[in-house]
């Protein structure tokens, strides 16, 4: 790992540097909300500092569209043509995403390379160059610190390209990957080898960012994923936690690890289309099968049909973490309030109530 | 990098009308480079596409030793299986695959194998019973329990009739409700269980045909003392992608598509939701 430092005043100019060659994606208001959007000039530096900023979507749609045509076609017979639209050309920067973010994309890769590498997603994902900010002030809802998902990368984690460490008037970058460097020598007149004491502070501001999680409410995982795992949650408690849920997908749409899509057919201008979209595993329709059956018609099915993708040990073990990264972003997202670290609660304390004797 | 979503295209050298709502399709590959034809093993499956309407996933029907042209047999249901069913000899089809896992072959060698087929379960079948027929020293007795609910719903009746004249294999077939012209057995697929002697000692089963059928086979296996492991079955869920992506047949942490379509009822009993 190289290390340097970069003064907060140049980040623009490093930012406007990758602009020159590639599309950008930064932290941007729209409204009262935050995105990650494509930006043509340096962005709002208050979104890029050490306290956790989290759009209120994560940039999977960056590398998993929200839909996506896989391929068009035209023509019967001989004059079949199938034509596959191009992937993006240039360059992708994402820039100031988080540590619980970071993962979230990993997750997604291990995921969507294993066994058949996923065409679309590759060819956009071997595009993209991350640009981490560490957390030194966790936000409201965040519980990274019980998903191995942050606040900081490279204890946790050694999965990234870039992370910046902000310091009162300056970042510590860390630089992990041969895509991050790229990035930096397109400025090497900004970055400065790390002055003197830099690298304790780091440690510092870790530890503290760490600290400041404890009073809030978090996650205890291990119980959750020990019930899961061994199928031992009784069906009334997915039952319960199932009744509150709205059936409108929310969660996994703002999910950094959800990937579940559906396949859809259309036609129009005399050609066709077959094109893919985010689905969730929280809707009835999702496995109904041609013959009206559906397996999981049950939302408490369903229900545990979620939390075992996330938390059960047979995915652990296969993906080599839980599938959730501690964002939080749940918790805003359902109406129901039936989210990651609820549900691990209810699990965890019904050892008590009349589930567990 | 392949891109695992496009399908390549075959086109339709033969259509047979099984019954009134399932046809036989027999498919080549337009191009010219596929010249070895379609390789794949008994089992498993593919994706095919009609312009226009969509894609569904058919179990591969035919033998893999011939794989000039290959056949899936199709109940129209739906949107994808209509749509198949209008086609005409020579019109073409986009297909993926072949996808998911197939049937274990070279493993049961130098055992008993009893297939048990209930109405569309039989296509699935055909593809490992053929090739076993070509292998007939490398497998001891072969036997075949077929039941449909009507004679109308028998499918491959040649096929059929030509394996109950064969000397090495046992064939039987019944169906649940006889009709004017029937003279052969009547009832379900277990009640020819005492009149095929069925053996559990060196015996592997493959059991295919609706989820109802399949658990009443299973159990009366089970209760005749077949070992779970021994019982080979397909699960169904509905698809989307074939790859293992998009999420929809994943039982636990396997994927129909991968991880299957075949599983032994071991396998199944192991899965965190019920199956059978
Ligand atoms: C591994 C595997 C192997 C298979 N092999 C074979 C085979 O060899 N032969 C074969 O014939 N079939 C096989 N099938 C089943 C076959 O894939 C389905 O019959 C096919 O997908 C139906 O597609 P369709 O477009 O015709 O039906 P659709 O148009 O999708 O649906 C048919 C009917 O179901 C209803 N329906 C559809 N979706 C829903 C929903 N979400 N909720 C309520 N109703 C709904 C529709 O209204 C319609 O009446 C296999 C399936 C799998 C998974
Ligand atoms: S389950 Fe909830 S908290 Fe965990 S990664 Fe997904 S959206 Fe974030
Ligand atoms: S059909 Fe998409 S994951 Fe199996």
């Amino acid at each position: 790992m190289e290390k340097y430092s970069l003064r907060k005043a140049d980040l623009n100019r490093w930012i406007d540097s990758m602009i020159d060659r590639c599309q950008v994606f930064v932290p941007s208001r729209i409204e009262e909300e935050i995105f990650f959007s494509p930006v043509d000039e340096a962005p709002e530096m208050d979104l890029l500092g050490g306290t956790a900023v989290l759009p209120y979507l994560p940039p999977k749609d960056i590398v998993f569209p929200q839909s996506e045509i896989l391929f068009s076609y035209s023509g019967k017979g001989e004059e079949t043509k199938v034509e596959v639209p191009e992937g993006p050309k240039r360059g992708l920067v994402i820039l100031g995403i988080r540590s619980c973010d970071t993962q979230g994309i990993f997750w997604l890769d291990q995921f969507f390379q294993e066994n058949f590498n996923d065409f679309y997603y590759s060819r956009r994902r071997n595009k993209v160059t991350l640009v981490t900010i560490a957390c030194n002030q966790p936000a409201k809802n965040c519980f990274c610190i019980c998903c191995q998902g942050g606040p900081f990368l490279g204890s946790e984690s050694q999965n990234f390209d870039i992370q910046l460490i902000s310091f009162q008037d300056g970042y510590l970058v860390e630089c992990n990957s041969t895509q991050g460097k790229e990035l930096i020598d397109m400025r090497p007149d900004i970055f400065f080898p790390p002055e003197a004491g830099m690298e304790e502070i780091r440690f510092h501001l870790e530890e503290e960012s760490q600290k400041k999680f404890l009073p809030a409410p978090t996650s205890y995982m291990s119980t959750a994923i020990r019930r899961i795992t061994s199928n031992g949650i009784p069906p009334e408690l997915w039952t319960e936690l199932g009744e509150r849920c709205f059936d409108d997908g929310g969660c996994s749409f703002v999910c950094p690890c959800c990937s579940c899509f559906g396949v859809g057919y259309l036609a129009n201008d005399g050609k066709g289309y077959h094109y893919r979209y985010w689905d969730s595993c929280g809707y009835a329709g999702f496995t109904r099968e041609v013959s009206g059956h559906n397996p999981r018609e049950e939302k408490g099915e369903r229900f545990k049909r979620r939390f075992f993708h996330k938390l059960s040990y047979q995915y652990l073990k296969k993906d080599g973490r839980i599938g959730c990264v501690g964002c939080g972003r749940c918790i805003t997202a359902c109406p129901g309030e039936v989210t990651m670290p609820l549900v691990v609660e209810r699990i965890r304390k019904a050892q008590e109530a009349k589930y567990f004797k | 990098m392949d891109n695992n979503y496009l399908p390549r295209f075959v086109r339709i050298v033969g259509i047979q009308t099984e019954t009134y709502d399932t046809k036989s399709f027999e498919l080549e590959f337009v191009e010219s480079s596929a010249k070895e034809g379609f390789r794949f093993r008994p089992g498993q499956f593919i994706e095919a596409a009609v312009l226009g309407v969509g894609e569904a996933p058919f179990g591969l029907a035919s033998n893999p030793n011939h794989p000039l042209t290959f056949r899936i047999t199709v109940r129209a249901v739906g949107s994808v299986t209509e749509a198949l069913h209008q086609l005409k000899i020579g019109e073409w089809v986009g297909i993926r695959g072949p996808f998911g896992n197939g049937f274990p072959f070279d493993e049961v060698k130098g055992k008993n194998i009893l297939f048990i087929g209930g109405g569309i379960g039989l296509p699935p079948l055909r593809s490992l019973i053929e090739p076993m027929l070509d292998a007939r020293s490398e497998f001891q007795d072969i036997q075949i329990l077929y039941g449909a609910r009507t004679p109308a719903d028998l499918v491959y009746k040649d096929r059929l009739l030509e394996w109950e004249k064969m000397k090495d294999l046992r064939f039987m077939m019944t169906v649940d409700v006889g009709d004017a012209t029937w003279v052969g057995e009547v009832g379900v697929v277990t009640t020819l269980f005492p009149k095929a002697e069925i053996k559990e000692e060196n015996t592997v089963v493959f059991v295919c045909g609706p989820p109802i059928m399949i658990q009443f086979v299973i159990q009366e296996l089970i209760h005749l003392g077949f070992s779970p492991g021994n019982i080979i079955s397909t699960l169904e869920r509905y698809m989307k992608c074939g790859i293992g992506k998009c999420g929809h047949c994943a039982i636990g942490h396997k994927y129909i598509c991968l991880d299957g379509p075949v599983f032994s009822y071991q396998e199944m009993m192991k899965l965190p939701e019920k199956v059978v």
